[in-house]
């Protein structure tokens, strides 16, 4: 006969209304083994010593007369009654390394200005990385905590004034939030009062515009008569309101960073110098000696290649030619080749170094056969 | 800024290998000369006693060529390739080049060793192929009456000799760049160069029209008409005249000489517009070159010496077709036999290295074996399958 696998009981979870925390039947204290049935208000308290969750009852029974050892098996660590607190995570190792993360992080506060590179940042941040993780897997605690000290004893000052900044920041962020809003309440209540205004203003016109009628004007006039005083009232209106937004402007340029809403965080991007455009010859010109390039050269060797479709097309300019003629006639004009071969003769001699282009040793290129 | 930028401009021409490889002070090149032709002499020596022994010759020192006659025989070569590459109507750089290779190869080599007649078709190939008119190797074997072998061999041992430096700097299109200028100068359109004090456009070409005539020694076809004033037609077409005469020297004396060694191509253009027509070339150099510069008394006399160079030259110092043929002969009885055969030479070389007759062997062996397989498929019944045939 086969075996059928006894039915899994799935627990029920429910979510608890005020704080949020998902509940199950069956959770149950390790300590005194209440559980939710009898007790529906059970809640769960953990110490970030050690991490062992209890019920509330317990910790007051147990923790209010002075710190005590851990009652679970095998920890006896001991605890204090002020730490103890609602685990934010479902999963409790996520609890224990937010809370680890937090304490390196409040020692390891610096910031990214404070560091020339962006590699020696990141290269911070590695390292606070690096230590995090042994602290959270526990590998090497003793170097580890001992790094530990050692920065925290270093740089005690500026972990204190960038913990303050911090602080100072915060507070201006939600000044500048607070001011925000109040602004945006006050444009809304400046539009509804112009709204306002304005139905009374119709209204006043329209009784105006029967009393008239009534005491026996001319009725077209009269009409066109309210219409243009509407008009221009609408008018006025508008530019007073326009008037009064440029000065907000004008006051808002003024009192800049207080009233702006700033991310936070953010630093000024300074635009990047345009780069220098690459000089394919590093700095070096050749300005033509002997001769200077006209624009026309009235040969007629090269006058008709001037004016030739064919070989104007391709963008070759007749100029080049005459550039490159003048240059190969005056190129070496100043070369005087019996003093200078005579000298570099004399040299290789003197060294005893042949170079590799002293003429003698050509002769003893004799070719082998 | 004068002086220092001008070096800068002059050392693009020092960066060249003709400056570098190829430039030599008239003492040099004959030391060089020497120096090849004595090594040249002791290797044939050697080969003649050798060959002495063996053939039981005549003991008596072979009489060798003197390096005089070496290096007439190298002209009257020099010469040939001008005429060589005319008949094949070339593109005046492409003789000039070939000149020069031929020239450049007898610095370091000598006719003993590899006569002439068996290096200059290749040199003129060459120079076809690095001056871009090309053609192709048995086009340009038929033409000649050469067989395509021959004209290949040498010309690995013309390149070493070369140090494959193919780029050979010539003064034709620098003397067309002056021709420009003159006649612009002549139209009063001129370019002013900083540092040298002209009276202007207006000033210059007034200058130029009353330029005196050029000396009865001139090379230039131009002669004054009519004893009257110049307009400006004649003195275009004294500056034409002045070209052409230019560019005949150029063609002529200038590569039959040293000069392409001892001088560079712009002093040269100019020494043979100064032998053309020397007052135009006084003139223009005056307004190239600032009065009170240190190194216009060397320009001006480096020029000259290169001018008298390619004056002191004439055709008739080439030598005829019976020396030619004398000299030639002689050479036959002295050379270096070990050259002899440039084409066997050359096709080891290829084949790569010696141990010539085994490998004879392996490729005879070899064809055979193919001829064998290829007639086996013929077969009724196909080749053989146990692989081999």
């Amino acid at each position: 006969m086969s075996r059928i696998a006894p039915p899994k009981v799935m627990p029920v979870y429910k979510r608890d209304p005020r704080t949020g925390v998902v509940q199950s039947q069956d959770d149950v204290c390790p300590v005194c083994k209440s559980a939710r049935y009898m007790n529906p208000s059970l809640r769960f308290l953990v110490n970030p010593e050690c991490y062992h969750k209890m019920c509330e009852s317990c910790v007051d029974r147990m923790f209010s007369h002075g710190p005590a050892a851990c009652p679970i098996k095998g920890c006896g660590r001991t605890l204090r009654k002020h730490r103890f607190r609602e685990q934010t995570f479902e999963d409790i190792k996520v609890e224990r390394e937010v809370d680890i993360r937090k304490k390196v992080g409040a020692t390891f506060n610096r910031r990214e200005e404070d560091f020339e590179t962006l590699l020696a940042y990141n290269d911070y941040l590695n390292d606070v990385e690096d230590i995090t993780f042994n602290l959270i897997n526990g590998i090497d605690l003793e170097e580890t905590n001992k790094k530990f000290e050692a920065y925290t004893r270093a740089h005690g000052k500026e972990i204190e004034e960038n913990a303050q900044m911090a602080v100072q920041e915060r507070q201006s962020f939600s000044a500048a939030q607070k001011l925000e809003r109040q602004q945006a309440r006050e444009r809304r209540e400046a539009a509804r009062r112009e709204e306002e205004e304005e139905k009374r203003e119709v209204e006043e016109n329209r009784r105006d515009v029967l009393n008239r009628l009534a005491s026996g004007a001319d009725a077209e006039t009269v009409a066109k008569e309210g219409q243009r005083v509407q008009l221009k009232k609408r008018m006025d209106r508008q530019a007073a309101t326009e008037r009064q937004r440029q000065l907000q402007a004008a006051e808002d340029a003024h009192s800049e960073c207080n009233n702006k809403f700033v991310i936070k965080g953010l630093k000024t991007k300074q635009k990047p110098a345009p780069e220098a455009l690459v000089d394919p010859f590093g700095g070096l010109r050749l300005v033509d000696s002997y001769f200077t390039l006209q624009d026309d050269y009235i040969w007629e060797g090269i006058q008709e290649a001037r004016k030739d479709v064919k070989q104007t097309a391709g963008g070759y300019d007749v100029r080049d030619y005459a550039h490159r003629s003048l240059v190969a006639a005056f190129s070496g004009l100043g070369v005087f080749v019996a003093d200078e071969i005579t000298q570099r003769d004399q040299l290789a001699q003197k060294d005893g170094v042949v170079g590799e282009d002293v003429g003698l040793k050509d002769a003893e290129m004799i070719h082998a056969p | 800024m004068g002086e220092a930028a001008s070096t800068k401009f002059n050392d693009l021409y020092r960066t060249s290998s003709q400056y570098r490889l190829w430039s030599f002070s008239p003492e040099g090149l004959t030391a060089l000369r020497r120096k090849t032709h004595e090594l040249a002499i002791a290797r044939a020596s050697q080969y003649a006693t050798k060959s002495n022994s063996y053939d039981g010759r005549g003991g008596a020192a072979v009489d060798c060529l003197t390096a005089e006659e070496c290096l007439r025989l190298v002209q009257r070569y020099l010469d040939q390739v001008r005429t060589t590459s005319d008949h094949f109507k070339w593109p005046v750089p492409v003789k000039a080049t070939a000149v020069q290779y031929l020239a450049r190869f007898y610095l370091s080599n000598s006719p003993l060793t590899y006569p002439p007649k068996e290096i200059y078709k290749t040199v003129l190939f060459l120079a076809c192929k690095t001056e871009a008119t090309h053609m192709t190797l048995s086009e340009y074997a038929r033409r000649i009456s050469t067989p395509a072998d021959e004209v290949l061999a040498p010309e690995y041992k013309v390149m070493q000799a070369l140090r494959f430096t193919l780029d050979v700097r010539q003064p034709y299109r620098g003397l067309k760049g002056v021709l420009m200028e003159l006649l612009n100068l002549a139209e009063g359109m001129v370019g002013e160069v900083e540092g040298v004090e002209t009276g202007g456009a207006k000033a210059l070409q007034a200058e130029m029209l009353a330029l005196e005539m050029p000396p009865k020694t001139a090379q230039t076809m131009w002669r004054v008409k009519e004893a009257g004033k110049l307009e400006s037609k004649d003195l275009t077409d004294r500056i034409n005249a002045a070209y052409s005469a230019a560019r005949t020297i150029l063609d002529g004396p200038a590569l039959l000489t040293d000069a392409y060694f001892l001088f560079t191509p712009s002093q040269i253009l100019l020494a043979a517009l100064h032998l053309a027509d020397e007052p135009l070339t006084s003139f223009y150099l005056r307004t190239k070159l600032p009065l009170d510069s240190d190194l216009r008394p060397k320009v001006l006399t480096t020029i000259a010496a290169c001018a008298e160079l390619l004056a002191s030259f004439s055709g008739s110092q080439i030598l005829s077709k019976d020396e030619r043929a004398a000299l030639e002969q002689k050479l036959e009885g002295c050379r270096d036999l070990s050259t002899r055969d440039l084409v066997g030479s050359h096709a080891v070389a290829k084949r790569g290295g010696d141990g010539g007759e085994e490998a004879e062997e392996k490729a005879r062996k070899k064809k055979a074996a193919r001829e064998k397989h290829l007639k086996e498929g013929d077969d009724l019944f196909g080749p053989s399958l146990n692989g081999k045939g």
